[in-house]
């Protein structure tokens, strides 16, 4: 038998594995007791109100559905544009979208009154009117083509894939990305474009505003995931100038989110709305440290980014941070400020400030993302087993047209030719 | 099949708050949920200023947002044009009160029984009831209203739901005005079909110069105001009631 080499070999479970695991189930355990406080007292506990009943939950949901992206960005680059170099990634990517996806839809559901009618009733009750109907079953339908995408990477990796598996696991990968964009991030955006009665968001530009940031979110989070994974199993997962491709790449979209961002504005001031002063009040009075995180985070990561700086791990670390702590900022203020618009001219400003109890649920969904994503790294194999020469070749076969082999068919590559995990 | 609107007119108004309390008392809102809500506004500078009042219930509009929004159903509109709330259905998502331009909605934030104005529990209060059933616990309360699944008007209300004004479904399928119509001292609300020349709502219409609400949003309201302009942004409101819980 040839001798076979591994990649993404599991490498020793460490202390400070047990350390974070235990910090991250204290923080879930904190998460759950608010979480029934909020369900057995009622709403009130938190600041929510009449006025603004959208505040952190909605703005995390957001945000964690941009996250999402990481996994169509990765996912297109592999098997749309042929980039192999991204492939130890692949399957992590389509976990971070897995668990993103779950966490913001946690989030909904911890903004709901009641969580079983709102897991029930839509199958029943729906409405073809309401974007919040689209919204949901875009939710449900990405969720299972990166669950499919999911399965059978994973095959893949562990060796048991046929050249079918691998054809439908590329497929996947390139019809989640358009999928993604219009049909989960667009979608997003146009259940609050779509509302007359809030100036600051009914704009038919916010729906591509969403897709563009959902797209810097995810890059920033895939960026962040291959330095970190790095830094804990001291290998690194993708070599310096894939890494360096990818920070560019990030660089771009943050590009494009401040063109929409500075046109969104240009035109909103133009309005000659109400609105227009009363967004200003609040970007600027109430909500200038997030203003100025969101400025300032977009400027740092652009310079880092665009300059020879993105070569550095440390810098690009930097840019990554900077860039999540903006689109963060983007998302509570849009949806924040939003709301908070006084309906009538005559009128008070009602301002919305979270709640202990908010902050905590929040903080625990939060661990339970990372929770979750830390124990399925270790729980499935993350990456392709490489055979060593002379082994059977990867079903995957990215970077050559996947064809299916004359007289092949769907032969499953026995365990003897791919080494098991 | 009835239009069934609202006219109210501004200059009778005294801004006594009678509509607000009568719709309390006939539906038993919980504590800071104001289905008919009175702003008083002051207008101008000391001393140069004017006080005046602005009515303002759901405008059950004919092109509502909050029906088109609502991701269940749980908001639709009856056959006498009331857009009227499933509280069966309703998942609590919060998006009828973000799409809607008057806010009007509101939402349960406690239990029924924690969110009276009234502590039943106190046994003082015994002997001004006669000992009778919190409107949380009257069975006769908590049956479904007809078609619209709506729960009679005083019953309990369930937590986690929001609500709003029904036109007070429950009276005006008895032929009674809406409760708030009927408490008002100067007769300043009056409630009909729209589309019936002889009713009191298009009388009144047609006698004075009306107004209504955000009418650039093509939401169409059922609610007309009349005998006043339509406060602007000089206005400020005084003596609010604060509609958290």
């Amino acid at each position: 038998m040839a001798t076979q080499t591994m990649v993404g070999a599991t490498p020793r479970v460490s202390l400070g594995f047990y350390v974070w695991i235990g910090i991250l189930g204290l923080l879930v355990l904190q998460g759950v007791y608010s979480f029934l406080v909020q369900t057995i007292e009622g709403f009130y506990v938190t600041s929510l109100t009449d006025t603004i009943p959208w505040g952190l939950y909605i703005s995390a949901l957001v945000f964690f559905i941009g996250a999402s992206a990481g996994a169509t960005v990765i996912g297109l680059l592999i098997h749309g544009f042929g980039r192999t170099d991204y492939l130890p990634l692949a399957t992590r990517a389509i976990l971070v979208g897995v668990v993103s996806l779950a966490s913001a839809v946690l989030f909904v559901m911890m903004g709901v009154g009641s969580i079983p009618r709102a897991m029930l009733m839509p199958w029943f009750w729906n409405n073809p009117t309401s974007m919040f109907t689209y919204t949901s079953t875009s939710y449900y339908l990405f969720g299972l083509l990166l669950l499919g995408e999911l399965y059978y990477t994973v095959k893949i990796n562990r060796g048991s894939a046929t050249a079918r598996d691998a054809r439908i696991a590329k497929w996947l990968a390139i019809s989640a990305a358009p999928f993604a964009l219009m049909a989960v991030h667009a979608v997003t955006g146009s259940l609050f474009a779509v509302l007359k009665a809030r100036d600051f968001w009914n704009n038919p530009l916010l729906p591509p505003h969403f897709a563009v940031a959902a797209l810097v979110t995810g890059t920033a989070i895939m960026l962040l995931v291959i330095i970190t994974t790095a830094a804990a199993t001291k290998r690194e997962l993708v070599g310096r100038e894939t890494l360096a491709h990818l920070g560019g790449l990030l660089g771009f979209f943050i590009t494009l989110a401040g063109f929409f961002d500075l046109f969104d504005l240009l035109v909103f001031t133009y309005s000659d709305k109400l609105a227009t002063n009363e967004a200003w009040h609040f970007l600027s009075a109430a909500h200038w440290p997030l203003t100025a995180v969101q400025v300032l985070g977009y400027a740092v990561g652009f310079v880092i980014l665009v300059s020879g700086l993105r070569r550095s791990v440390p810098w690009l670390a930097a840019a990554s941070v900077a860039t999540i702590l903006a689109v963060a900022s983007y998302r509570y203020n849009l949806t924040t400020v939003g709301v908070s618009m006084p309906l009538y001219p005559f009128i008070e400003h009602e301002h919305y400030v979270p709640s202990l109890v908010e902050f905590s649920v929040t903080l625990g969904i939060v661990a339970l993302a990372l929770l979750a994503y830390t124990v399925l790294t270790r729980a499935l194999p993350m990456e392709e087993a490489v055979p060593a020469a002379g082994g059977a070749p990867s079903p995957r076969d990215v970077g050559e047209p996947l064809r299916r082999p004359a007289g092949d068919g769907d032969r499953v590559v026995p365990p003897a030719e791919v080494p098991a995990r | 099949m009835a239009r069934n609107g609202m006219v109210i007119e501004l200059d009778r108004c005294q801004g006594c708050r009678a509509c607000m309390e009568a719709c309390k008392v006939e539906n038993n809102t919980p504590q800071g949920n104001y289905w008919m809500y009175v702003f008083r506004l002051e207008e101008g500078e000391y001393p140069d200023t004017k006080v005046r009042f602005m009515p303002r219930p759901c405008m059950h509009c004919d092109n509502a947002p909050c029906v088109k929004v609502c991701p269940v159903q749980a908001r639709f509109k009856n056959e006498n044009g009331a857009v009227v709330v499933d509280w069966d259905k309703c998942i609590g998502c919060h998006y009828c009160v973000v799409a809607c331009p008057y806010g009007v909605n509101y939402f349960n934030w406690k239990d029924p029984e924690k969110a009276q104005y009234l502590d039943w529990k106190d046994r003082a209060l015994a002997s001004v009831t006669g000992g009778a059933a919190p409107a949380y616990q009257n069975p006769d309360l908590m049956g479904r209203y007809g078609q619209e699944r709506r729960r009679v008007a005083g019953g309990g209300h369930l937590k986690g739901v929001i609500e709003k004004c029904s036109f007070c479904v429950q009276r005006v399928e008895q032929n009674l005005p809406p409760a708030c119509v009927a408490a008002c001292p100067v007769q300043a609300l009056h409630f009909g079909d729209l589309d019936d020349p002889n009713s009191d709502v298009s009388k009144t219409l047609s006698r004075k110069r009306s107004f209504r609400l955000k009418e650039e949003l093509n939401t169409q309201p059922k609610v007309y105001y009349v005998g006043q302009s339509q406060p602007g942004a000089r206005a400020h409101e005084i003596e609010a009631v604060k509609a958290r819980r």
